[in-house]
C-alpha cells in the first residue's frame, strides 16, 4: 500500500514560519494545528505551571472583544478553538468550516497578541488547576508517571516532572502581571500551521499569511538543553493510594538517544516489537498468554530534536498478583531485548510500523497533527513520504544494535494503586 | 438507484433494499444478513465494521458482562483461521498494519478490521468464519477472564465510572440496562463456558448482523466477495431469543451515594428519557448541546467560569429501550454536592420556565453541523456512526436524525426540558472522596 502525499504543499510564510497544507477528501471540514515557541522548558522550574495556565486563558478575553463576545462569535460559526503548551511550545488546535478559515485563524493570532488576562479570570482559571490537580493525586496511572519521570530524570531535564505539591504551589504563586509577561514572549517565533481538509492551498496560504502578518516576534530561538545527567538505575517508588481496584505500572530507562541519533529509526522498530500493538512481545505474552493485564505496551517518549528520551512501558495489574506480574514483566522485556529481534520480527514490525502509518493517516485530524509533528521535528515536508522507506531499510544488526542501547537492568519502576500488605 | 438494480442483476444471491445518503444496502437472500456500503477512493484503506446486535441488554443474572467477554474469546481462532493452520488472522492482519479491535455497548457488539483495500477479502473471509465457527474454548476462558477482570478494575478506579454505574442501577431495577456493560465482577469471574457458548450460538448469526464495508471499493467487486464469504451461512430457523423486559414506572426521585478515598467530588443527575427513535430525541439531543457543550453552553458558563465546577457534561444516551439522560459536574475544591445540585437544578429550571434562545440553538446545530463532517472524516468514523445507528434499530437514522436535528426549534426544546428533566424521574448521585 502506498500513500499519495502530492497534494501536501509546503510554504515559507512571508514574514517567517512553515506552513504545512494537506487537502483531503473530506467536506465541510477544516483542522488546523499549529504551535510558537513559548513552553514551560522556557520558564524556570517553579513556573513552569505557567504556560498550561496561560494557554487555557487565551480565549478568555482579549483587549478587543469580551471574553464572551470572543467564544460567542467562535461558536456562532460552528468553530472550535483550544490551546495549550508543552515543552518548548504554546499550541494551537481548531476546527471549523471552509468558509470560515479565516476567522478562525484571526481569533488565534488575536488571542496569541492580545489575550487580556482578566483578574476574575486569572481567579478562576488557578481554582480549575487546583481542581484538576486535585484529581490527579487519585488517579494511579498519572501518579505512576509523574513518579517515573522524578525516577529517572534530573531536575533540570525537559522530561522531568515535579510532585503534585510542588505544582500546587505554583500555581498558587502565580499573578495577573505573570500571565501577561508570559504573552510577550508569544509571537512568529517557531510558527508552525498545519492545515488539513476542504482547502484550496493558494486560499488557506493568503489566509494564513494575511491573518498571521500582525503578530510580532515574540522569543525567536527555543531554550537551550542539557543531557540527562541522572545515573540510570533500577529504582522503584510505589504510591500508594487508597480503594484502588488495579495497580498501574510503568517502566522506564532514559536513553541517550535524540531525533538525531543513527539508531533513533531502529530503536522505534525495536520499541514497537516489544510493545507497540497487539501482536507485540508484551501484549503477546503477558497478557495473551498469561492473562495479566488488560493492556501492556511500550513506546519511545520525550525524544525530540534537542531532548533525549526514553523507553516507556506501562501496564495494569490486579493487587493480588502485583508482585508476580512485575516479575513476569520484568522477565520478558529481559528476554526480547536478548533474543527477541529475529529476521521474522523485524519485517513484520516493519510492514505493521508502515500499514499503521498509512492507515492512521486516513483522516484529515491525523494528517493535520501528522504534519504539524514534523513542523516540531524540523522534518522536511518529504519526511512524510520518506519515512516509510527509512523504516524498509532498517537491518537486522541496526535493529539489535538499538535493542542494547536500553540497559534491562537500570530498567526504574513507579506504581500506584492499592498495595495489599505482605 | 438504477445503478444498484445494475448491480443487483450481475451479483447473483444479493438484493439490493434502499439508499440513503450515500450509503446502499443490500440482503443477502439465503441468510438475511445485511450489507451496507459506503464507497469513498479518497484513500487507499478500506474499513470493514461486522455489528451484531447484542449487547448488555440481552444478558440477566449470572451473566453479566457475557456480551464482552464472548468478544474478547472471538479473537482466539475460529475453524479457518486459528494458531494451528497458518495463526490467529486478527495478529496477521494487524502485521500487516491493519487497525483491529471490537467493542461492546448497551444493544451492540461490533468488530472491524481498517485495512489497506488489498486485505478485504481476508477481512471478509475472517469475519464470516468467526460469524459461526469461532472456538470458544474453556481453556481461553480461563486465560482470557483474568485479562477482562483487569479491564473491569481500571474502569472500577475510575470516579465517573463507578458514580455512573450506581446511577443507572439505580434508575433502572428490572430492565438490563440496569448493569454496566463489562458486567458485575463476579458474573466476570464465574459464568461458565457453556452459557458464553450458549450465547454465541443464539445471537452470532448472519440473520441478526450488518457488515459495513466503507473507503476505497468497487461495489460489485465487493458485494461478491460478500456473497462468497458469507453465503455458506444458513439462515436459522429459530427466532432470536426476545428481549421482553419493560422498566416499570419510576414513581419518585432516586438517590444514591458512593465514598471512597480521593480528592475529587461528583455529582451526577441521570433523567428517564425514551428509546433512540422517539419523536422527542432530536429535542433531546440539542437540550444536551445546550446545557454542556462548548465554553459559551448553559453549565459551562453557569458552573465552570464561576469557578463552581472544575467539569460539567451532558450526554443523551440514543438507545434502543428508554435511557437515561445524564448530566455530570466534577465539584470545584471546597463545594459541596447539595450546593452544586441546587446550581444545576436552577438551571434546568431557567430552560423550563423561560426556554431557551434562538441564538443558543443556532450554535447547536452549527455543532451537530461539524459533526455530520466529523463523522465522515476516515472509514472507521463513518463505520462506527453508522454502527450507533444500526443498534437503535435503523440504519437510516445515520441520514434522518440529522434533519431532524436541523428542524428542532427553541420551543421544542424548552418542551422536552420540562417533559423529561423532572425531579420525580430523576436518580440524583453524589460522589464523595473520603481524602486521602
Amino acid at each position: 500500500m502506498s500513500h499519495d502525499f502530492s497534494t501536501v504543499r509546503e510554504y515559507t510564510l512571508a514574514k517567517g514560519g512553515r506552513l504545512l497544507l494537506a487537502p483531503t477528501s473530506a467536506r465541510d471540514l477544516v483542522v488546523i494545528e499549529g504551535s510558537v515557541y513559548g513552553g514551560p522548558n522556557m520558564l524556570p522550574r517553579e513556573r513552569a505551571v505557567l504556560p498550561a495556565l496561560a494557554a487555557s486563558l487565551l480565549d478568555a478575553g482579549t483587549t478587543k472583544r469580551s471574553k464572551a463576545a470572543l467564544r460567542e462569535a467562535l461558536a456562532a460559526k460552528g468553530i472550535s478553538l483550544s490551546f495549550s503548551a508543552a515543552g518548548d511550545r504554546t499550541l494551537f488546535s481548531g476546527q471549523c468550516f471552509p468558509e470560515d478559515l479565516q476567522a478562525l485563524l484571526k481569533t488565534v493570532v488575536e488571542c496569541l497578541s492580545q489575550a487580556s488576562f482578566p483578574e476574575a479570570e486569572v481567579k478562576n482559571a488557578k481554582t480549575l488547576a487546583h481542581g484538576a490537580l486535585a484529581e490527579e493525586k487519585s488517579k494511579t496511572r498519572a501518579r505512576a508517571e509523574r513518579a517515573l519521570a522524578a525516577l529517572i530524570y534530573d531536575e533540570g531535564h525537559p522530561n522531568h516532572l515535579r510532585s503534585i505539591e510542588a505544582d500546587e504551589r505554583g500555581v498558587q504563586s502565580l499573578r495577573r502581571a505573570d500571565f501577561q509577561k508570559f504573552r510577550t514572549q508569544l509571537g512568529r517565533g517557531g510558527l508552525i500551521v498545519s492545515i488539513a481538509g476542504d482547502v484550496t492551498p493558494t486560499v488557506a496560504k493568503a489566509a494564513v499569511e494575511k491573518a498571521f502578518a500582525p503578530l510580532s516576534k515574540g522569543t525567536e530561538t527555543p531554550s537551550p538543553k542539557t543531557l540527562n545527567t541522572k545515573v540510570p538505575g533500577a529504582r522503584e517508588t510505589l504510591v500508594p493510594i487508597a480503594d484502588k481496584a488495579n495497580i498501574d505500572v510503568v517502566m522506564g530507562v532514559s536513553l541517550p538517544v535524540t531525533l538525531a541519533h543513527p539508531l533513533y529509526h531502529p530503536l522505534l522498530l525495536v520499541v514497537d516489537a516489544l510493545g507497540g500493538g497487539f501482536t507485540s512481545h508484551l501484549m503477546q505474552t503477558i497478557r495473551d498468554r498469561d492473562g495479566l493485564t488488560y493492556g501492556v505496551y511500550a513506546r519511545l517518549s520525550g525524544v525530540r530534536a534537542d531532548t533525549d528520551g526514553y523507553l516507556k512501558i506501562n501496564a495494569s495489574f490486579t493487587p493480588d498478583r502485583y508482585a508476580e506480574s512485575v516479575q513476569k514483566l520484568r522477565d520478558e522485556i529481559a528476554l526480547f531485548l536478548s533474543e527477541g529481534m529475529t529476521d521474522v520480527v523485524l519485517e513484520e514490525t516493519k510492514a505493521r510500523m508502515i500499514g499503521s502509518y498509512l492507515v492512521a493517516l486516513a483522516t484529515t485530524e491525523s494528517m493535520a497533527t501528522a504534519l504539524h509533528s514534523l513542523g516540531i521535528q524540523g522534518q522536511p515536508l518529504s519526511y512524510l513520504g520518506e519515512y516509510t522507506d527509512i523504516l524498509r531499510r532498517i537491518t537486522l544488526a541496526e535493529a539489535r544494535a538499538a535493542a542494547a542501547l536500553i540497559d534491562v537492568d537500570k530498567l526504574a519502576l513507579a506504581a500506584s494503586g492499592t498495595f495489599k500488605k505482605k | 438507484m438504477a445503478k444498484a438494480k445494475q448491480i443487483k442483476e450481475v451479483v447473483p444471491g444479493v438484493r439490493f433494499v434502499r439508499e440513503a445518503g450515500g450509503i446502499s444496502e443490500y440482503e443477502l437472500e439465503s441468510n438475511g444478513l445485511q450489507i451496507l456500503l459506503a464507497p469513498d477512493t479518497a484513500t487507499p484503506v478500506v474499513g470493514v465494521m461486522v455489528t451484531y446486535c447484542v449487547g448488555s441488554r440481552n444478558e440477566a443474572t449470572g451473566y453479566t458482562g457475557a456480551t464482552h467477554l464472548l468478544e474478547h474469546l472471538m479473537f482466539k481462532g475460529s475453524k479457518n483461521f486459528n494458531k494451528d493452520n497458518g495463526g490467529i488472522m486478527s495478529n496477521l492482519l494487524e502485521n500487516k498494519g491493519a487497525r483491529i479491535n471490537a467493542t461492546t455497548s448497551y444493544d451492540r457488539t461490533n468488530y472491524y478490521e481498517i485495512i489497506p483495500k488489498e486485505l478485504l477479502a481476508t477481512s471478509l473471509a475472517f469475519e464470516a468464519d468467526r460469524m459461526q465457527h469461532a472456538f470458544i474454548h474453556e481453556s481461553d476462558r480461563v486465560t482470557e477472564m483474568p485479562v477482562v477482570r483487569s479491564e473491569f478494575e481500571i474502569f472500577e478506579n475510575r470516579p465517573d465510572f463507578v458514580l455512573t454505574k450506581e446511577i443507572w442501577a439505580t434508575a433502572f431495577q428490572a430492565h438490563p440496562y440496569h448493569h454496566e456493560v463489562i458486567g458485575w465482577r463476579s458474573d466476570i469471574e464465574k459464568v461458565p463456558i457453556e452459557r458464553l457458548q450458549q450465547f454465541y450460538r443464539d445471537f452470532y448469526r448472519p440473520d441478526n448482523a450488518t457488515v459495513t464495508i466503507a473507503g476505497d471499493l468497487d461495489v460489485r467487486e465487493t458485494l461478491a466477495m460478500v456473497a462468497r464469504a458469507f453465503g455458506e451461512h444458513e439462515r436459522p430457523e429459530a427466532p432470536l431469543p426476545p428481549m421482553y423486559t419493560t422498566e416499570p414506572s419510576q414513581e419518585g426521585e432516586r438517590r444514591v451515594v458512593v465514598k471512597r478515598a480521593g480528592d475529587t467530588n461528583l455529582l451526577g443527575i441521570g433523567y428517564k428519557i425514551p428509546e433512540a427513535t422517539h419523536a422527542d430525541l432530536p429535542a433531546l439531543l440539542m437540550l444536551s448541546l445546550m446545557l454542556t457543550d462548548g465554553k459559551t453552553s448553559r453549565l459551562y458558563r453557569a458552573l465552570v467560569d464561576a469557578g463552581i465546577a472544575t467539569d460539567a457534561a451532558a450526554e443523551c444516551y440514543q438507545l434502543r429501550d428508554p435511557a437515561l439522560f445524564m448530566i455530570y459536574v466534577t465539584l470545584a475544591p471546597k463545594r459541596t454536592h447539595e450546593s452544586v445540585e441546587r446550581l444545576l437544578k436552577a438551571e434546568i429550571a431557567k430552560i423550563v420556565s423561560k426556554g431557551v434562545t434562538a441564538s443558543e440553538l443556532t450554535r447547536a446545530k452549527q455543532t451537530v453541523r461539524a459533526y455530520i463532517a466529523a463523522r465522515r472524516d476516515g472509514p472507521y468514523a463513518l463505520l462506527s456512526a453508522i454502527n450507533e445507528e444500526i443498534a437503535s434499530g435503523d440504519w437510516t437514522r445515520f441520514v434522518t436524525f440529522p434533519e431532524a436535528l436541523a428542524k428542532v426549534t427553541p420551543k421544542q426544546v424548552q418542551a422536552v426540558a420540562k417533559k423529561y428533566l423532572v425531579e420525580d424521574q430523576s436518580t440524583v448521585g453524589y460522589f464523595v472522596a473520603k481524602g486521602l
